[in-house]
Order: C-alpha cells, then structure tokens, then sequence
C-alpha cells in the first residue's frame, strides 16, 4: 500500500507519440504503396518515469525541450495513452496549457461560459462566478470585446481563471504562467497556494527558473524522457545551469 | 504572498500538516471530497480510458455545454444580418423556392405526385437537416482545438453541440414545412401523431452520423471537400424531388433505395403529412439506421478519443 499523502503515483511510465512524416502522403505514393494510411514514426518521449506527488506540493518540472516534461503531463491528465508502466491519481488532474484561445471570435464573458461548461459547471453556476472569474482575470473592462484582441497576457490570465475557477485537486501548469506580468503571477501563486492548502498538488512545468525557485517544494529534473535528478529546487535548479546541455533553457 | 507556504517539506514527503481548518476549507473548496483525516481515497487509474458507461455518464452530467454553446453559436450567426434570426425561417424557404422552380415548375417531375410543393418541401427539410448536422460535426472537433487542449471534457459534447445546433435551427424550417402542407390542401391525421417518431429516429441517425464524421474529419479534413458530393448523389437517392414509386419501375430497384437512411426518413415522413405510400422495407430501413448508426458513431468515436487532442 502507497503513501495516503500521495495524490498521483506514476510508476516507470513509458509514452510514445506517433510522429506523422510530412508533408502527408499524396495519391500518388498511396497508391504506389498500395496503402493509404498515413507513414508515422513512433517517438519515445517519456522513458520510464517513476515519482510521487503529494499533498500540499508544488513540483517543479525542468529540463531542455524535448525532455518530455509536457508528454508527461498528458499523459497525467489521460491525453496521451501509456505504452507501459501506470499513473494513478486521486482525481483526474486538471492541465493548464499554453494553448491559444477557446473561441477567439467570442467575448471573453461567452469563453468564460463556453469554459465554464466543459468543466462541468451549470450555466447558474457560472452565471454565480461570472464576477469573481472576472475580476480574478483583472478583465472587468475588456470582457465584452472578442477574445482575438486580447493580449497574450490577457488570454493567458482568462485561461487560468477559468481553469482554476473550481479549485482543481490536482493542477498541472504546462508554461502558462510565463505570459504573464507580475501582477499574473502573484494571482497565479494564491490560486497555487488555494490548491495546496486544500490538500491538493500543483506540478509546474517551465524554462524560467525563478518561477521554480518561486513556487515549488521539490524539482524534477528531466532529460530524454528519463529522470535525471530529484531534489531540493535551490540544489537541482544549480545543478542544471550548470550542466553542459546544448539546448537547455 | 508570494513565498509562503513554500516551507512544507522540501524533501520527497510533501506534507502530513492536516489540521481541521484546512479540511474545512478542502470541504468547501469543493475537493478532497472525505479529508475527514482518516479515510484514504483510493487512487485511480489516470491513464485507462473512461468505460463506455461513465463517459456517457459524465458527458451526461454536462450535457448543458452541448445546448448553450451552439444557441450561442446560433445567435450570433445571424447577428451582422438585415434579417437577423429571420434567415433561419427565410433560408429553407428560398431553398424550397430553387428546387420548386427548377423540378416542379422548369423540368417536370411532378409525375405521380399530389400534392407537389407539400411533397417537395417535406423532402427537402428533412434533407437539409442531416446535410446540415454532417457538415457541422466533421469539423466540430478540429475547431475547437483551442478547448480541447485547454479543458479536459468528453469530446462526445463537440459534435452533439452541432447536432443539438443544427436540429434548434431546423424548427423554423419544419413549421415551414408543415405550414405549407396546411396550406396545400392537406388536413391533420391520425397519420401525423407518428411524425415525432420519425423525427426522433431521424435525430438518432443525424447523432450517429455527426459522430462518426467528427472522428473521421480530425485525421482526414479532406472529408470537407468530399462530404458535399456524397449529399448531392444522396440527394438524388433519397426521392427528395421525385416520387421513387414513379420513376423506378424494378421492385428489387426500389428495395434497394431503403438502404439509403435519407429516402427511409423523407418517405416516411410524407407517410405522416401527406399520406404518401410507405414500403415496409422503408420503415424497416430507418430503424435498422437509427439503432445502427449511433452505436457505430459511438463507437468509432469514443474508440480513438484519447488521440484527438494530441
């Protein structure tokens, strides 16, 4: 039996991605294959991860591009199926990633109520936090307008208030925050520490290392799909400065 | 604020400060469902895909999203127009108007058939609809993107938006319809208490299909392209301007035609409204499509979900 403290537990995980060959194949070489099934290539991203999360935890995840840090991450949240190994959890984790916006051609408020219902919410309910999500995204004067002329700032802070609007258990930040000015970060550390104290875990993922000095308890540091180091932020983050990476940062 | 709570354990043990505030606060954050100290939540497989069962039961839990985004979507359509929301009522009718013109009036297919316009309309409404939900849902997936890879949800509510859009769209146009079914000479039945039953077969068969185009549409947007053509042949398959029993003399020939899901709900419909002779085979057909078709739309669909964000 695990650890009641863990709230995730993934054990020598394994998660490859197919990789389609560009540009993708026309009718000429289908045919002369005699197939039309897209050429891919299966590319091992995460090789044989174990580690632990915990209540009240922020981790840290760091290493170069390529590392595996976001795979890992979708594969937490049940994105990306596992070829081996296993990743168990409390609840299914929420991921806060770096993608565009919901609707670009609708208002900020509609995105709030679009959001707001994939997450689960009753239009009531949203209709309730409508405010609060507002304000928590400092948007008050700019919600009516499209979501296209937003900032990337902008986006990046409506995008975590309507993530966050339901105090996820488990909160996986994938590069989110560092759109963000300061005032974004110092919202994104309350919600951070609102899912700590709730007995949840946040898992950090980013290039900027004084985020992670900033938020997190504990660093993983990973390099082609496998993880280098553990340890004390300070330790791990000195450590991988100075290490000889080619593409690191 | 910005470095508290840094403190608790910097070393693999993140934490064993339990204390009945922060539960309390847990409880009414709405998570950590049980912190009561003593029960130890079991923990879950992350990584399996949901059973059948309760991703339909956790898609149902959050069915709202599939009505209130495409009557958003519907709103705002028609915003920047002089008609405004007038067109979902104009457009089928100068739809009906075209093919009126041109196979009633220009090129003369009336043959065999009563009540032409009543039987055109019907024909092309009901048509529309599954045209319409189709083209909808092959790209409900890939345009939304932006959601998918925000927001962790069951996909399935992608393409039941468009359905549930598209089939809010259609009212206008089946009033139309059956306004003009009134209007031609056609007096109510018994025969229409069984519309509602096609209707709903016809709602079956659209969600099926628009799963299964979703899914296909995400590795294959080519399907765009394709998809119009396949309606336009459909549509001269499906008897929406001529009367099948007319026209084509074989009856294994006219066998034939009740596979085709399209010509099984448009023929029966007209059973309901203008009283229009219905095969056996017709009726068979459309409910063999309307069980068929969602359970393979579903299938395929939920079969491949874990990819479509990637």
């Amino acid at each position: 039996m695990s650890d009641p403290a863990v709230t995730v537990e993934v054990r020598d995980a394994h998660v490859s991605y197919r990789v389609f060959e560009e540009p993708a194949m026309g009718l000429k070489q289908g045919f002369a294959r005699g197939r039309m099934r897209r050429q891919y290539r299966m590319i091992p991203a995460v090789q044989g991860v174990t580690l632990d999360l915990h209540e009240h935890e922020t981790l840290g995840l760091i290493g170069p591009n390529g590392a595996g840090k976001s795979t890992l991450l979708a594969a937490m949240t049940g994105l990306l199926p596992l070829r081996s190994g296993s990743i168990r959890g409390r609840s299914r984790p929420s991921l806060l990633g770096v993608s565009s916006v919901l609707r670009p051609a609708l208002s900020g408020r509609r995105n709030i109520l679009i959001g707001g219902l994939a997450l689960g919410f009753t239009r009531a309910e949203v209709e309730r936090r409508m405010d609060e999500i507002i304000d928590f995204a400092g948007l008050r004067a700019d919600i009516d307008r499209p979501m296209r002329t937003y900032s990337s700032g902008m986006r990046a802070r409506l995008r975590f208030a309507i993530a966050t609007a339901r105090i996820p258990e488990i909160l996986l930040i994938d590069e989110a925050l560092t759109v963000g000015d300061e005032e974004f970060r110092r919202l994104a550390a309350e919600r951070i520490d609102d899912v700590r104290s709730a007995s949840g875990s946040v898992v950090l993922v980013t290039h900027n290392m004084n985020e992670i000095r900033r938020f997190c308890d504990r660093v993983v540091w990973l390099d082609e799909g496998r993880v280098r180091a553990v340890g004390d932020p300070a330790d791990i983050v000195d450590c991988y400065l100075a290490a000889p990476s080619p593409n690191s940062r | 604020m910005a470095d508290d709570g840094g403190k608790p354990g910097t070393a693999a043990d993140g934490g064993k400060i339990d204390t009945a505030a922060e539960a309390a606060e847990a409880a009414t954050a709405g998570v950590g469902a049980g912190s009561q100290e003593a029960p130890i939540r079991p923990l879950i497989d992350l990584t399996s895909r949901p059973t059948a069962r309760t991703y339909l039961r956790e898609a149902w839990r959050r069915r709202e999203f599939a009505i209130v985004v495409p009557a958003q979507d519907l709103r705002a359509q028609n915003m920047d127009t002089t008609l405004g929301q007038l067109w979902h009522l104009v457009n089928p009718a100068l739809l009906v108007g075209v093919y009126f013109l041109v196979f009633g009036v220009i090129i003369d297919t009336r043959r065999g058939v009563d009540n032409f316009l009543g039987f055109l309309i019907v024909g092309v409404v009901l048509f529309h609809l599954t045209q319409r939900v189709t083209l909808e849902a092959s790209t409900s997936i890939t345009q939304n993107m932006g959601l998918i890879r925000s927001i962790q949800f069951p996909r399935i509510l992608l393409p039941a938006a468009s359905v549930n859009g598209q089939t809010a769209a259609f009212v206008p146009a089946l009033a139309l319809a059956i306004l003009a079914v009134l209007a031609t000479g056609e007096l109510p039945t018994l025969r229409w208490l069984v519309l509602p039953a096609v209707l709903v077969a016809q709602f079956a068969f659209n969600f099926g299909t628009a799963l299964l185009v979703a899914r296909i549409g995400t590795t294959m947007p080519d399907l765009r392209q394709i998809l119009p053509h396949l309606f336009r042949l459909l549509f001269y398959g499906s008897g929406v301007i001529f009367s099948v029993d007319a026209f084509v003399q074989s009856a294994a020939w006219r066998r034939a035609f009740a596979l085709n899901p399209l010509h099984d709900v448009i023929t029966c419909a007209r059973w309901c409204l203008l009283g229009e002779p219905v095969d056996l085979w017709v009726v068979a057909g459309l409910v063999m499509w309307s069980v068929l078709m969602p359970a393979i739309g579903f299938w395929v669909f939920h079969r491949s979900e874990q990819r479509l964000g990637a």
